[in-house]
């Protein structure tokens, strides 16, 4: 037995060999889980996005300019528009090459912008937006020479164009490499799923996925801008948020991508030496839906007492551990056309007084759905708590997300509690979806047919004048507030564990969810 | 010529349980109203969207022609392509077998060895310091989950200690060794890239400790109650009147016959540990085929589970058509 417990430890001892990661390597511990492919045509998940940015450049890309998202120049040094907003001329920049050397024209971009209407997966309707598709993409999206792409898209506001033909979906692929590795007519999507080798021109290279185990990028050489600072990149798959708490503090790892909010919280308050917590304001928002097609929902003052009956602050501070900041309307915080609005705290009494306005003084029984996260849960119990309070019985159904978005999208729901990820950084991003019903989004899915909000939010999306398109946005806000069946919970606060290693991530995780630049990232 | 009849006999038997297999799940994935189309391409997809995708899949057409679709491809050895990584379910599952399979062949072994061992000493030493050590092992074997054993490990030996890895297959910055088996360990050695093979035992040890604990605490449990049980039996009684050792008495008379019960406790761990031990396999980031199965459940990806689920029921299949084979080995009466 003794012998035993000897050879095991010296077994042991001799396998502990464990050294910090390279300089000029950063690697990152996620739950990779949520990688389905990295092709920029199809890819519409947000750590997923954040690596097609990284492999794709596109004609323009999303880059925080004095703390607001704005597309700025990549591939394309300038542009041209005409008046009316319908007609865009990019210009490439001279000697553009992907990264296995073969120069990059306009014709890459075309085959780029055509191939994600023609594969049409979750990407494509941002395109169809702009008025592109698959039927009409030999008129509107062409080359006029070498270095000239023309689009010709509905009229929207210029900052909703240049956005949305940013990268993930923006990205330009090879034309001549993925008609090459094209199987059965599905325009490279197999080959591009897993890799970009040679594909892309952005600055780094995705050179391996081995599913479940790590996603591997390598420097583009190639890139326009000149090498990034790291050579290689690796997302090391840790599906179990504590075993990539562990990695991070014991420097296995450079980055704990997915930590709980208690383990955020427990290093916010720790402050250990070797690692730090970042953070940042997420594009995205959480929010309550009320289908106004249903019962009670269907008297204006009904929505209003739900408002005046949430506990806004008892979310913020206990489910998310003030991992999120109080923002009552559909815009993030410092969107061009945000309005400071935030009219509703906590009132008991009034929220009962309108609901016996509305015909309803003991309340009634309504079924809560939502998705079976943890965020979600409790967020759905403080929710059932305060609606109590004002006599309303809320039922909680938790349901898997696709089950969930198929009720969703049939009208099916009573109320629901989820939250929008934002697609491009403009407020018609947000205005649409929860505005304007004719689009078949949110406002659509909760029946709120409101034609004075729908109209205001079109109208904005097109004004060329940046003044009138803020005052549109005013009052639509202004609007929306009070009448529409969203109450809007809170924009979260996205967080990382950080070794001190790390420089510049700060920077670049400034956008996240919506955009990530790994290029600002070094190791001391 | 007994044996090779009955062998046929099961693979027949195997193909109903499996076209039975598929009928169900088929219909349960079908019946719940869920929409994996609209969960995999994300909330923010308009129904327009949703439902073009779904004609151009096919899953428009009535739920008939969807399953003799289903059931033509199945003949050919098509298991259909991922919903949602858009990949051919054989590959799928091709890539991440492996992984699993090396997982549950070092836990099994360690059950056997360890569950043995100790049902042995535990039923020859009744009542004394061994067995009750043994009971106390195998009731917490059973009854801690799986999750809390596994970080309780791994912040001792990788966080306190930095004796073992904190997960995954093999370290970042060792070279893979050549592809034959899928087998690390087994790759490692047959490439003789002694590194590797030294990185990949060494990630190995901590989820088959986890795995092999539970399941040695049931064979340890069974092997005790069925030896207790032949060693009151009158041939023990006239092997050792006739003057026999003590050590043989237990190790040919005894545990041969005691086996029997066991070997089918580690035939059904054996099976269960090939489908996958999901929580193990996300505490210690081993990329094996529970994770794949249970991700596919949560997003009804149908394809994948249809694919993953006839996989585990041939598998079940096969390693019970061995539990049969063995017990014939084990006990001539059953030969008859």
């Amino acid at each position: 037995m003794k012998k035993l417990l000897v050879l095991t430890l010296l077994v042991l001892t001799l396998l502990a060999a464990y050294a910090k990661t390279p300089k000029d390597t950063l690697v990152i511990a996620a739950n990779t889980e949520i990688f389905i492919t990295l092709d920029p045509a199809v890819c519409y998940e947000t750590f997923p996005a954040a690596v097609v940015t990284a492999a794709y450049s596109g004609l323009t890309k999303i880059e925080p300019v004095n703390g607001v998202l704005t597309p700025v120049p990549e591939l394309a040094e300038r542009w041209e528009v005409s008046p009316d907003g319908t007609v865009w001329k990019f210009y490439l920049r001279k000697g553009l090459k992907f990264s296995n050397g073969d120069p990059l024209t306009a014709e890459d971009v075309v085959f780029s912008f055509r191939r994600v209407l023609k594969i049409r997966k979750s990407p494509a309707w941002l395109f169809e937006e702009l008025g592109l598709t698959a039927e009409n993409m030999e008129q509107t999206i062409y080359a006029e020479d070498a270095q000239t792409v023309v689009l010709k898209t509905k009229p929207l506001a210029a900052n909703i164009v240049l956005s949305i033909i940013a990268p993930p979906w923006g990205g330009i692929v090879n034309k001549k490499l993925v008609l090459a590795n094209e199987v059965n007519g599905d325009l490279g999507e197999a080959y591009l799923t897993d890799k970009s080798i040679g594909a892309g021109a952005g600055p780094y290279v995705v050179t391996e996925w081995k599913r479940r185990e790590m996603i591997t990028m390598e420097a583009n050489p190639n890139y326009w801008r000149g090498q990034p600072p790291l050579k290689k990149i690796i997302i090391r798959d840790v599906p179990e948020e504590t075993t990539q708490f562990l990695l991070v503090q014991k420097g296995d790892v450079d980055i704990a991508w997915n930590i709980t909010t208690e383990q955020a919280a427990r290093l916010r308050e720790s402050k250990p030496s070797n690692i730090r917590l970042v953070t940042t304001p997420g594009q995205s928002n959480e929010y309550i839906a009320m289908n106004v097609g249903w019962g009670p929902f269907k008297d204006e003052r009904v929505l209003l007492a739900i408002k005046y009956a949430i506990d806004y602050d008892a979310i913020i501070n206990s489910v998310m551990r003030d991992f999120a900041v109080l923002n009552q309307n559909f815009m993030p915080i410092g969107y061009f056309g945000y309005i400071e609005l935030n009219p509703f705290k906590r009132d008991v009494a009034k929220a009962k007084q309108l609901l016996a306005e509305a015909g309803y003084p003991n309340g009634f029984e309504v079924e809560l759905i939502t998705s079976t996260t943890e965020i979600r849960r409790n967020e759905a119990v403080v929710v059932q708590a305060n609606l109590a309070e004002i006599g309303i019985k809320a039922n909680i159904s938790l349901m898997p997300s696709g089950e969930m978005f198929k009720k969703y999208r049939q009208q099916g729901h009573q109320m629901i509690i989820a939250g929008w990820g934002i697609d491009y950084p403009d407020p018609d991003a947000l205005a649409k979806p929860f505005a304007n019903y004719r689009i078949k989004q949110l406002a659509w899915r909760n029946m709120w047919y409101d034609d004075y909000a729908a109209d205001l939010a079109e109208k904005a999306g097109a004004e060329q004048d940046s003044a009138k398109r803020a005052q549109l946005y005013k009052e639509l806000q202004e609007y929306w507030i009070y009448k529409s069946p969203f109450v809007m919970l809170y924009q979260p606060v996205i967080f990382w564990a950080v070794s001190n290693d790390v420089v510049g991530f700060e920077k670049a995780c400034e956008g996240y969810t919506l955009t990530f630049d790994f290029t600002k990232i070094s190791k001391k | 010529m007994k044996l090779a009849s009955f062998i046929v006999k099961r693979l027949f038997l195997m193909l109903l349980v499996l076209f039975g297999v598929s009928v169900l799940v088929f219909v349960i994935s079908k019946v719940i109203p869920a929409d994996p189309v609209g969960a995999i391409l994300g909330g923010n997809a308009p129904v327009e969207l949703v439902e073009d995708l779904k004609r151009r899949l096919g899953l428009d057409k009535p739920l008939i022609n969807q399953f003799f679709d289903y059931m033509s491809g199945l003949l050919k050895g098509d298991l259909g392509r991922s919903l949602k990584t858009n990949r051919p379910v054989v590959k799928d599952i091709a890539e991440f077998f492996p992984a699993t399979l090396e997982l549950a062949i070092s836990a099994t072994l360690l059950s056997i060895v360890l569950g043995i061992l100790l049902g042995i000493l535990s039923a020859v030493y009744r009542n004394k310091f061994i067995d009750h050590f043994s009971r106390v092992f195998s009731i917490l074997g059973v009854s801690m989950p799986v999750f809390w054993i596994g970080l309780l490990l791994l912040l001792l030996f990788y966080f306190r200690l930095g004796w073992l890895p904190g997960g995954g297959r093999l370290s970042l910055f060792v070279t893979p060794p050549t592809k034959y088996t899928g087998l690390l360990v087994l790759d490692s050695l047959l490439s003789g890239n002694m590194e590797a093979f030294k990185d990949a035992l060494a990630h190995l040890v901590l989820p088959t400790v986890v795995l092999g604990y539970s399941a040695a605490a049931s064979i340890a449990r069974i092997t005790r109650a069925s030896m207790l049980d032949v060693l009151r039996q009158d041939f023990i009684r006239t092997a050792k009147a006739k003057g026999i050792g003590k050590r043989l008495v237990i190790y040919r008379h005894a545990l041969r016959n005691a086996l029997i019960p066991v070997v089918t406790i580690i035939g059904l761990t054996f099976g269960g540990l090939l489908e996958g031990a999901v929580l193990t396999e996300t505490i210690f980031s081993w990329p094996g085929l529970g994770r794949y199965i249970v991700n596919a459940l949560l997003v009804l990806d149908y394809p994948a589970i249809m694919g993953g689920t006839l996989f585990v029921a041939v598998i079940y299949s096969l390693v019970n058509l061995v539990v049969d084979i063995v017990y014939a080995a084990l006990d001539p009466r059953m030969r008859i």
